[in-house]
């Protein structure tokens, strides 16, 4: 989690040797870990929970059943978001 | 204790917690050669560890991601522990009261609609009682009625033949005072007529023939 | 430019020992379980002729939710054997999870991986179990290819299922619970840190002061999300295991999406 110490110090110094590079670099890379892979996840699950609400409002007698389902689609989906960000706390440590 | 160095850079200012007090100085600030030095240190607190979250924390270890033995042995033995507590002991027992009672409720249940089909049924026969009670007295109503239509007809036909003998005795007794009367005056006119006979001829007339004459004569002036 | 040095990653994560080998995460735990039996032990001895109030009430609200909308959503009728172990397992992730906004605990048991794997580990194995005490040896053979699969894409098919059953699911199980509670974790401690340190701060002073509020109405906000997700970990863990377990009952379901999903 010192990613932003190693920024600032990325920032601040002149010369680096090969660890303090390399930690700079997992630590700028981090970030861009978590970022891209909450993209995917993002979109899935905004138009996965924007169908449910259409399939309740259209029949909201199913309603019980789209959430149950809707959730579990949420977990699935989610969990791609939750790899990304597994990888981030390890790249960034 | 928790420290927290707040140490400004140039233009960065840095926050760091950690917990030995702040006896070397942060890295930045050896590094650090140019004429603004005396401004590196002007912001060192030193405080009091606020957050519990972070007051007794272990030595750095392991990566967060790996599983630490004791806690997976003590996890486990935890739940292992709970789930045959609430396998063997809690659930059975809060699941029987439960269904106790929601047979319970859904007996009343049943016993309340048994209840309201045979008011339903009650109802129905009541209804129909009444209904032939109605059907009864409408047929002694139209009974009685017609009784008493007959007993009227009875007592206008018995008055309407009373009332018809009276008439018929009536214009007999009329008819013959009639006839006594016309008898009467006949007798008179074939008394008069005989009377003028005698005085214009001077023998008494027949009174026979006078009398015809008289009878013809009125009868023909009656039929005039 | 602002920088802020966090504690490193152990400090807020790792606890030190109250007695050997027995640290907050084991404490958090065990009272998970002593609390969890202690409701739900206490509520059986209460009248149960009775409407119910108080701790009954709560109980029996739980133990409808389970059979309502996990059991009889996944598994059916058939499945209602299966409640305690879904009760339990419900109760204790959503006790592991509470504490993480509890003052002076704010820590997630579930936030160390330790129990979301354990727990996994223990439904792959009652999955498994259940599909080969259902299904005998023909389990294999519905977990590798759904009904319907043509000859060619066979061994792909079969690939990709296993891959997903048997190694995907446990994993995505643990890693959905650990990482959730985690990142809740990381995010109350991010902003706890800072509207502090923006409150203390002795530079730009008025500024800075006043505008630690922000963080502070930020933190707040994320302690009632946090409610929220400890409660919504603990269902989906229960209605993900009451999938698996119900696809081992009766053959093919859900291996399909979650094979598109990983």
């Amino acid at each position: 989690m010192e990613a932003m110490s190693h920024l600032v110090k990325a920032a601040g110094a002149t010369t680096s040797t090969p660890t303090e590079l390399k930690a700079q670099a997992a630590a700028s890379s981090a970030g861009f870990a978590y970022g891209l892979a909450a993209i995917g996840p993002g979109i899935g699950i905004g138009y996965l929970v924007g169908k449910s609400v259409e399939a309740m409002a259209r029949q909201p007698e199913a309603a019980g059943m789209v959430r149950t389902t809707m959730f579990l689609g949420i977990a699935f989906t989610e969990a791609l978001a939750l790899i990304g960000f597994v990888v981030f706390i390890l790249i960034g440590l | 204790m928790l420290t927290a160095v707040v140490t400004r850079v140039g233009e960065a200012f840095t926050v760091h917690l950690s917990t030995v007090p702040p006896t070397t100085p942060p890295a930045q600030e050896t590094t650090t050669t140019n004429a603004n030095t005396t401004l590196s240190t002007d912001g060192v607190v030193a405080k009091d560890g606020t957050a519990t979250a972070t007051k007794d924390t272990a030595a750095p270890g392991p990566n967060p991601i790996v599983p630490e033995l004791k806690e997976v042995v003590w996890g486990a033995g935890a739940f292992i522990v709970f789930a045959l507590i609430m396998r063997y002991l809690a659930f059975p027992r809060l699941k029987r009261g439960m269904d106790a009672r929601y047979s319970g409720i859904r007996a009343d249940h049943e016993q309340a609609d048994a209840t309201r089909i045979a008011a339903k049924t009650d109802v129905a026969a009541y209804q129909s009682q009444l209904a032939a009670a109605k059907a009864e007295a409408a047929a002694t109503v139209d009974v009685a009625r017609q009784q008493l239509e007959a007993k009227r007809t009875e007592r206008i036909a018995a008055a309407n033949a009373e009332i018809a003998t009276m008439r018929a005795a009536a214009a007999a007794d009329n008819d013959a005072a009639r006839a006594a009367v016309q008898g009467q005056i006949q007798g008179a006119v074939a008394d008069v007529s005989s009377n003028a006979i005698t005085l214009a001829v001077g023998k008494a007339p027949d009174t026979a023939v006078v009398s015809r004459v008289v009878d013809e004569v009125m009868s023909a002036g009656a039929n005039r | 430019m602002l920088a802020l040095d966090f504690p490193k990653i152990n400090e807020i994560l790792r606890w030190q020992d109250i007695f050997p080998s027995f640290n907050k995460i084991a404490l958090i735990a065990v009272l998970a379980a002593v609390i969890g039996s202690g409701i739900f032990l206490l509520a059986g001895s209460k009248d149960s002729s009775v409407a119910p109030t108080g701790i009954r009430n709560l109980a029996e609200i739980i133990v409808e939710f389970i059979e309502e909308s996990v059991v009889m959503q996944t598994m059916g009728k058939k499945g209602l054997k299966w409640t305690p172990f879904l009760l339990s397992l419900f109760v204790f992730i959503y006790l592991c999870n509470v504490p993480g906004i509890i003052p002076l605990f704010q820590m997630p048991a579930t936030a160390r991986i330790a129990i979301p794997l354990f727990l996994s580990l223990l439904v792959w194995i009652v999955f498994i179990g259940t599909g080969l005490k259902h299904q005998k040896g023909a389990y294999f053979g519905h977990l590798l290819w759904p009904p319907g699969v043509p000859i060619a894409l066979k061994p792909l098919v079969g690939l990709i299922e296993f891959f997903s059953t048997i190694i995907v699911r446990p994993l995505s199980l643990t890693v959905r619970l650990f990482a959730n509670m985690l990142a809740g974790h990381i995010l109350l401690v991010t902003f706890a840190l800072l509207s502090e340190a923006m409150f203390q701060a002795k530079t730009h002073q008025p500024f800075l002061n006043i505008g630690g509020i922000l963080p502070f109405f930020m933190l707040v906000f994320l302690t009632g999300f946090e409610v929220l997700v400890g409660f919504l970990q603990a269902y989906i863990f229960a209605i993900l295991t009451a999938v698996y377990i119900g696809t081992s009952i009766e053959g093919h379901g859900d291996e399909a999406n979650e094979a598109h999903a990983h």
